[in-house]
């Protein structure tokens, strides 16, 4: 076990693009963690998903073997934290792992809004934020003003930090030196009962769930019965030890103030969550680690295959993702209008997004989805309440006594000259002001509560859009308001399409089915015969379109070099026909169903 | 008599003669063709053009040409001596029949009675005149270098030469014309009392001037276009029109014998850069530039782009896609004898279609598209297609 003094833990974190990845790879060459020609640009970002949108989904660490300027050998632990909204409480527990975190800022583009919301996170966490200025060999750089907008924005010192270029390699060295010296050992006394802080955990079909875990106090060796003080599920240590890029090396023990792995034949992610903690079955501590959570799908959406034959191909990857995310869950579901798919839960619409890009991509899967929504809890008439989570089982108007939705804190932070944007935005979307408050002379913060379902749908890219960029958001569950909500029924050619009904506030019934009915005639090809789209609240149509009859669809000239080309034309219309769903009478294109759920983009 | 019997059992064969030149370039033509006045550029190629003529005619002993069609560009515009030149080397170099339908394209502004009368001599027997429409203001926005006064002139001129056998192409859907103006163009042109008429909806292709400027140009929409071909089917009908094709029609059994082997899986043979040819089970098409074109005659080099062996199951699918172009259609017994693919599963959607739009026909297990079906016909074939693809090979006939 390396001496508590002898060990820095720490997160890198920073808006996207100012180069975090990009810097965690240079403090791994520069440890000699990584044979340069092994090494993968961005090693921590180790999904394809990850690399190509620039974000980092799920949080990984690596341990560093460092020797100072001062002759002394540390363990440098880097823990890297996802950023995005959606997995807020998967970067809070990051944090709460390590002592310290290296904030990195463009020395062109300066402090952004999505910095703040894990700084703020980071502060909150009681760590050591060291700033280090970025990019430096940019012609545009200004490191000298970038300094004083840290001091005045975030309110840390920032005169001393190092100005660097991770891209070429320039005052690396410096950093390092830097998280030696500034930021503070690890706490713990290594005789006392066992507290571990899991904060990620991923599954490896050869030794089950690798749990990663801070050790706060205590010593776990393999051998030993731990208990996961949450879930109460018992396991015995296989193996502990240490990650580093490549892989895992296998130790005798792990002690507190350290980062390290346990496997213990563990097969199922969802009794290793994120923020729990692992104890000492024989000698258990009083009290687990604060801050645990059990995380709840937030939103919820149908899943199908567009070819209805993979349903079992659909089934078995989501079984393959769950090992690995414990936030996501599904149950199987069947749709009239889609056949047999599932209901997935997700934590917000980015998780969403990218678990249905990973099985479009990793397990070639065609997909439809339904619109996203959130859990509504309706008591009935008869006094029994029920959590909907698909619109399919939402009760008869007649038998619902109250209807409620949840609702949540919203924080929402921006220079103050968007002020008006982000209140005119936030209004649109039923949020009810609480206050606001400058955080320095620019940048203010305003407090809303509002529904979940607002914000779910693209809140975020709104907010982003009113405020060039520089807005953030961060929201927390509040609970669950009563509210007017009705159940939103398509029917096409006169067929109710299950599949695309959904639940809303009523007030935007109407706007809404308008716009609903807009798409949808835009997007379902004209048949042979007139259809008609409609939408209906209970049986009353509130709006409607029609689809105008096909009457031209024909290649005028098909002569002798016309019909290699015609050939390709039907081909191509062919292929697109056998890609839609019958709905009754009427072929929808999977694109109808995605252009209903981008409703709100223009 | 047995070396007669053999001449009768010769395969019949089309010969398409590509001619890529033109006095102008129409607005929104997406032929291979080019504006040119360059009399070594039309000699070299009238040479190159021979010289495949001669190679070609070499490896179709088997074959008696029955059809042979001159298009472009525009033939007339390259002159009667070229285009004499070529319909000998055919017959030189293959066994044109006698009573061959040769056929020329020609455009108003290029049609003399010298070229006329040198080329009725030379055999020439059908004339097909680019009319396009009878408003100068329209003629003269699709970049077309003639008057409808030019029009009417060239179809006498062709008349007196004495050519009994005269298509005119009209086009509808035009910038700035209403389905009045198209009624009263078809009213027009039917005085001239021709043997066969061409209707063309305008499409507008990609590349072409007309593209650049599709959005504010006056295009007619969708349901004018199908207005206008429905008003077409029935000005020429009440004249005596007999519909063949899509947008093909004719008096007295007088169609296109060329241009129906494209569509009822005829052989035919291609000359000239993009010419397409469907011969020995092969389609292939030329290259589609003229100098590589010329350089490749000359020098022995490849000038076949794409030359694809259509195997039967693929052939099945165009049975489906060029057939119904006509109004002859299809046969079930046809298409059961000659891909062993069961009919039925394609009579259920004709059936729907019959009963629900009246997009169909049948009669005696031939089936047919109706004219409303024409105008949705790649929504009908694509469907047919979708039931082919599913469909098992007849375990028996």
């Amino acid at each position: 076990m390396t001496d508590l003094s002898h060990i820095r833990n720490f997160s890198i974190i920073a808006h996207i693009d100012h180069g975090k990845s990009t810097l965690a790879d240079r403090l791994m060459e520069e440890c000699k963690a990584v044979d340069l020609r092994l090494k993968a640009e961005q090693l921590l970002d180790s999904m394809d998903l990850e690399r190509e949108r620039g974000i980092t989904i799920k949080a990984t660490a690596v341990q560093l073997t460092y020797t100072a300027d001062n002759g002394e050998t540390y363990d440098l632990n880097l823990i890297d934290t996802p950023g995005h909204v959606d997995f807020n409480y998967e970067v809070s527990r990051s944090l709460a792992a390590c002592e310290g975190a290296v904030l990195v800022v463009d020395a062109s583009q300066g402090v952004e809004a999505q910095t703040l919301a894990n700084t703020y996170l980071a502060i909150d966490a009681g760590l050591e934020v060291l700033p280090v200025i970025n990019k430096i060999d940019l012609p545009s750089a200004r490191p000298a003003e970038v300094k004083t907008e840290i001091e005045d924005i975030i309110g840390i010192p920032a005169e001393d930090a190092p100005e660097i270029s991770a891209k070429n390699g320039i005052n690396i060295h410096s950093v390092l030196e830097m998280i030696v010296r500034d930021i503070p050992a690890p706490k713990g006394d290594r005789t006392a009962p066992l507290q571990a802080l899991i904060f990620d955990s991923q599954y490896d079909s050869y030794r089950g769930v690798i749990v990663y875990t801070r050790i706060k106090e205590g010593t776990v060796r393999a051998g030993m019965d731990i208990k996961m003080m949450a879930t109460g599920a018992v396991y015995k240590v296989v193996e502990v030890g240490t990650m580093n890029p490549l892989g895992l090396t296998p130790g005798t023990e792990l002690g507190a103030g350290e980062v390290g792995y346990i496997t213990a034949s563990i097969k199922n992610v969802a009794d290793t969550r994120v923020g729990d903690t692992i104890t000492s079955l024989d000698n258990p501590a009083a009290e687990p680690l604060p801050g645990y959570r059990q995380v709840q799908p937030m939103v919820y959406s149908g899943v199908y295959p567009a070819d209805g034959a993979k349903y079992q191909d659909l089934r078995d990857a989501l079984e393959k993702l769950k090992l690995n995310d414990a936030s996501m869950s599904y149950e199987p579901e069947s749709s009239i209008a889609l056949g047999f798919g599932f209901r997935c839960g997700f934590l917000g619409l980015l998780h969403m997004e990218i678990i249905q890009e990973r099985l479009e991509r990793e397990y070639n899967l065609d997909l439809i989805t339904t619109a996203p929504n959130v859990v509504y809890r309706v008591t009935k008439t008869d006094g029994t309440v029920l959590m909907v989570d698909n619109p399919l089982d939402y009760p008869d108007p007649m038998e619902i006594e109250l209807a409620e939705e949840p609702f949540v804190k919203a924080s929402l932070i921006a220079p103050q000259e968007y002020v008006g944007n982000i209140m005119d935005l936030a209004q649109q979307r039923r949020g009810e002001f609480k206050n606001m408050e400058y955080l320095d002379a620019n940048r203010v913060e305003l407090h809303y509560e509002m529904p979940l379902n607002e914000i779910i749908y693209d809140f975020f890219d709104a907010l982003k859009s009113r405020t060039r960029g520089y807005g953030s958001l961060d929201y927390t569950f509040l609970g669950y308001r009563p509210s007017k909500l009705v159940k939103l029924d398509i029917l096409l050619n006169g067929d109710v399409v299950d599949a695309l009904s959904f639940i809303l506030f009523a007030d935007n019934a109407y706007p809404r089915a308008r716009k609903i009915c807009e798409k949808l005639k835009d997007n379902i090809p004209r048949a042979q015969f007139e259809i008609p789209v409609q939408a209906a609240i209970g049986g009353k149509i509130i709006a409607r379109e029609t689809i105008k009859a096909l009457r031209k669809d024909v290649l005028a000239k098909c002569y002798g070099g016309d019909i290699t080309r015609k050939k390709k034309l039907l081909e191509k219309q062919k292929e697109g026909k056998k890609r839609m769903r019958t709905f009754g009478t009427v072929s929808v294109p999977s694109e109808a169903f995605m252009a209903v759920l981008k409703l709100d983009e223009e | 008599m047995p070396i007669l019997t053999k001449r009768i059992n010769k395969t019949p064969l089309g010969i398409y003669i590509h001619i890529p030149f033109c006095r102008s370039k129409c607005q929104y033509c997406d032929f291979y063709s080019q504006p040119c006045k360059d009399d070594r550029l039309m000699d070299a190629y009238l040479d190159a053009l021979c010289a495949h003529i001669k190679e070609a005619g070499a490896l179709c002993p088997g074959y008696r040409v029955d059809t042979i069609y001159f298009g472009g560009g525009t033939p007339s515009y390259y002159g009667a001596d070229a285009l004499a030149i070529i319909l000998t080397t055919l017959r030189r170099n293959f066994d044109v029949a006698n009573d061959a339908e040769i056929t020329f394209e020609a455009n108003p502004d290029s049609v003399t009675d010298r070229l006329l009368h040198r080329l009725k001599a030379e055999g020439f027997n059908r004339v097909s005149l680019g009319v396009q429409c009878d408003n100068d203001d329209i003629l003269k926005k699709l970049g077309r270098p003639h008057t409808y006064a030019q029009a009417v002139t060239a179809y006498q001129r062709i008349r007196k030469a004495g050519f009994r056998n005269v298509s005119l192409d009209l086009m509808y859907g035009l910038p700035g014309q209403s389905l009045h103006d198209w009624k009263e163009t078809l009213e027009n042109v039917l005085r001239l009392n021709p043997e066969h008429i061409s209707c063309y909806g305008l499409k507008v292709e990609e590349g072409t001037p007309l593209y650049e400027i599709k959005d504010f140009a006056g295009l007619a929409d969708d349901d004018t276009q199908a207005d206008m071909y429905m008003a077409a089917i029935e000005a020429l009908n009440n004249r005596g029109f007999r519909q063949y094709e899509i947008s093909n029609f004719c008096r007295k059994g007088l169609y296109s014998r060329h241009n129906t082997k494209y569509w009822t899986g005829g052989e035919y043979l291609g000359f000239g850069p993009s010419a397409s040819s469907d011969f020995a089970g092969k389609r292939f098409t030329m290259v589609r530039d003229l100098q590589a074109y010329i350089q490749g005659i000359r020098t022995g080099g490849n000038i076949m782009e794409d030359v694809q062996e259509i195997p039967l199951r693929e052939r099945a699918g165009e049975y489906l896609m060029l057939r119904l172009r006509t109004t002859a259609g299809i046969y079930a017994e046809e298409y059961e004898r000659t891909f062993l693919l069961p009919f039925k599963p394609l009579e259920e959607i004709l059936l729907k279609y019959r009963a629900y739009y009246r997009t169909t026909q049948s009669e005696d297990g031939r089936w047919s598209l109706t004219p409303r079906g024409f105008l949705v016909s790649n929504d009908i074939i694509s469907d047919l297609l979708i039931a082919q693809d599913a469909s098992e090979p007849l375990k028996k006939l």
